[in-house]
């Protein structure tokens, strides 16, 4: 009889699950890893940019963060991409505020 | 269209700053002079030029002085045509029937055009010298260009994939709240936004519930990452696709125990090596075409009689129609996702659960985004027949047997694997609780307590050595 009253509507209302948000272990190696690593180099390349003065550095640092943001996950920490983001930043700042000169590019050498 | 001309444009500044700076780089390194060098060239041409307009001004240059000799005859004939076009006060300075035979005369109106002269220079002077300054950061112009058109291109990818999940859930919606009473939930205390979960600019997710034989459906978009400029170029070396990634989670009782599995050749090599499930069940690929599916298919099963009694006629039609969209149909009562590194020891198998996984392809080239959502509305149609299919299937006696088999062999061979690591944990553990045992009662005041206790220790330590030599006597019998 409940059968029959079913039959034709599959609904369920009673047997309604809400969304579990995944597990960070099971699901860590399907995970888009692109945020993550780009956070890493665009923190490298702007410590490179702003100790050894290169300014090519810099610049690749705020291109690492720009990636780092367009691929980051909603519910990812936005602290993180704006920490990444002032770092990249400051970084070509301080660059072109101790030498103005403009950049050369590390290729210059190798074109000659 | 318009991101792939952006792309376009960006590519060729880059190729033409590259080739101009090698140019440029040439010239002003190999002298240091160079731009000295620049300037007196900048000013033969001026007056050179000015000679070919049939300005017979004063000139500088020596050189000049031969030429204006040479052309004598040419700026006499076009001489005529100038004085009518220019009502300059100095025309009469220009006019070269004025100078003639008055030598004396010469130098004072020469003067006076050297006067109008040098300003002129330094006009162009400052310009030339302001232009290779900012000539000179052409690379920083071209790194803010580049970043220019990369948040141009990430708005533009972002409305895109935007779109695209908007139009797949108003064209699926009906389909979907027909089958389910819970469409839409973000797994948050209140049920707030319904609809489509935004992950990130190129993935959405849907969670629907509440329906007979399932726990519930999460459905994944999976977009190419527009938004990425980096990844959108990446793309033209190696396409992607937009996907859909269905996710069914099967109740306890409605699966019978059996993994199955077919995908196209690509996929299923790289599905039978990740999945932990496939790679411990299903060892072998067989080609889809022994089942009447297309030959881009590959089937992975555990057991023969389930891939007949799954690929029935309609499934087989199914997937033979939409071949081109259909990346893969996973079922399994043993699922817990992708394999874990080789290097982590557990000591617990995974957990699993009864899940029917699905991907598609969604075809959005070269139709409109509604057309192909359209499209593949059949394919959602194929994921509920496949749920109620599942649910009604039970294997054969034997089937079933062997399948159980399996799943004890597999947790046998397992529990093989960490006995070492499980004894050596038992091990610790019983060794720590002996020594917080120790430290309590050596840290008791009482010294007959602490007598008493080493005795029990004593007693229990020659009771572990005992049943040895009881085993030794045993023996000599």
């Amino acid at each position: 009889m409940h059968n029959t009253n079913h039959s034709s509507d599959p609904r369920r209302p009673d047997k309604e699950h809400r969304y579990k948000l995944p597990i960070n272990n099971m699901q860590a190696s399907g995970e888009d890893l692109t945020p993550d690593y780009m956070n890493i180099l665009g923190m490298i390349f702007s410590m490179c940019g702003l100790m050894m003065r290169l300014k090519w550095c810099a610049w690749v640092a705020l291109y690492c963060s720009c990636i780092s943001f367009a691929n980051s996950r909603i519910n990812d920490d936005t602290k993180q991409i704006l920490s990444s983001f002032m770092l990249s930043i400051s970084a070509v700042v301080m660059s072109y505020l101790q030498n103005p000169q403009p950049m050369t590019p590390p290729w210059a050498s190798a074109i000659q | 269209m318009m991101r792939l001309l952006l792309v376009l444009i960006h590519i060729s500044l880059v190729a033409t700053q590259i080739w101009v700076s090698a140019h440029f780089r040439d010239e002003v390194e190999d002298n240091e002079f160079a731009e000295f060098e620049d300037f007196e060239d900048e000013d033969d041409k001026i007056v050179v030029e000015d000679i070919g307009q049939g300005r017979p001004l004063k000139p500088s240059g020596s050189n000049i002085n031969n030429i204006i000799e040479e052309n004598g005859e040419e700026e006499e004939e076009e001489d005529d045509g100038i004085v009518e076009d220019e009502d300059n006060e100095f025309d009469h300075f220009q006019d070269e029937e004025e100078f003639e035979g008055y030598d004396s005369d010469r130098l004072s109106p020469g003067n006076k055009v050297d006067d109008k002269e040098v300003p002129k220079i330094t006009i162009t002077k400052v310009p030339l010298h302001l232009r290779t300054n900012w000539d000179s950061f052409y690379l920083e112009m071209l790194m803010v260009a580049g970043l220019v058109v990369y948040f141009l291109n990430f708005f533009a990818g972002k409305s895109k994939n935007n779109k695209l999940a908007n139009i797949w859930y108003s064209t699926h919606r009906t389909m979907l709240e027909e089958n389910f009473s819970l469409v839409g939930d973000d797994g948050k205390m209140e049920n707030e936004s319904g609809g489509l979960m935004k992950e990130s600019e190129n993935m959405y997710m849907l969670w629907c519930s509440g329906r007979t034989c399932c726990e519930g459906m999460l459905v994944e978009l999976k977009f190419i990452k527009r938004q990425d400029l980096v990844a959108v170029l990446a793309q033209l070396m190696r396409p992607a696709q937009d996907q859909i990634h269905v996710r069914v989670d099967m109740s306890k009782d409605d699966m019978d125990t059996f993994v199955f599995c077919i995908a196209s050749k690509k996929t299923a090599a790289r599905l039978a090596k990740d999945m932990a499930d496939l790679s411990v069940y299903c060892p072998e690929r067989r080609s889809g075409e022994k089942f009447g599916l297309p030959a881009s298919f590959s089937l992975l099963s555990e057991m023969a009689e389930v891939s007949s009694a799954m690929l029935d006629s309609k499934v087989v039609s199914t997937i033979t129609k939409y071949a081109d969209l259909i990346d893969y149909i996973h079922f399994s009562d043993q699922f817990s996702g992708p394999k874990q590194p080789e290097d982590t020891t557990l000591t617990k198998l995974p957990d699993t659960k009864k899940a029917l996984l699905f991907g598609f392809n969604v075809p959005v080239k070269g139709k409109s985004a509604t057309e192909a959502m359209e499209h593949i509305r059949p394919l959602m149609q194929l994921v509920f027949y496949c749920m109620e299919k599942v649910k009604r299937y039970r294997m054969g006696k034997e089937a079933k047997n062997k399948a159980d088999k399996n799943r004890l062999r597999v947790e046998e061979a397992f529990l093989k694997t960490t006995h070492a690591a499980r004894a050596e944990a038992a091990a610790a553990r019983r060794e720590e609780k002996k020594r917080l045992e120790k430290e309590r009662i050596l840290q008791e005041d009482d010294p007959e307590k602490q007598r008493k206790w080493e005795e029990r220790e004593m007693k229990r330590q020659m009771k572990k050595k005992a049943p040895k030599m009881k085993q030794l006597k045993v023996k000599a019998l």
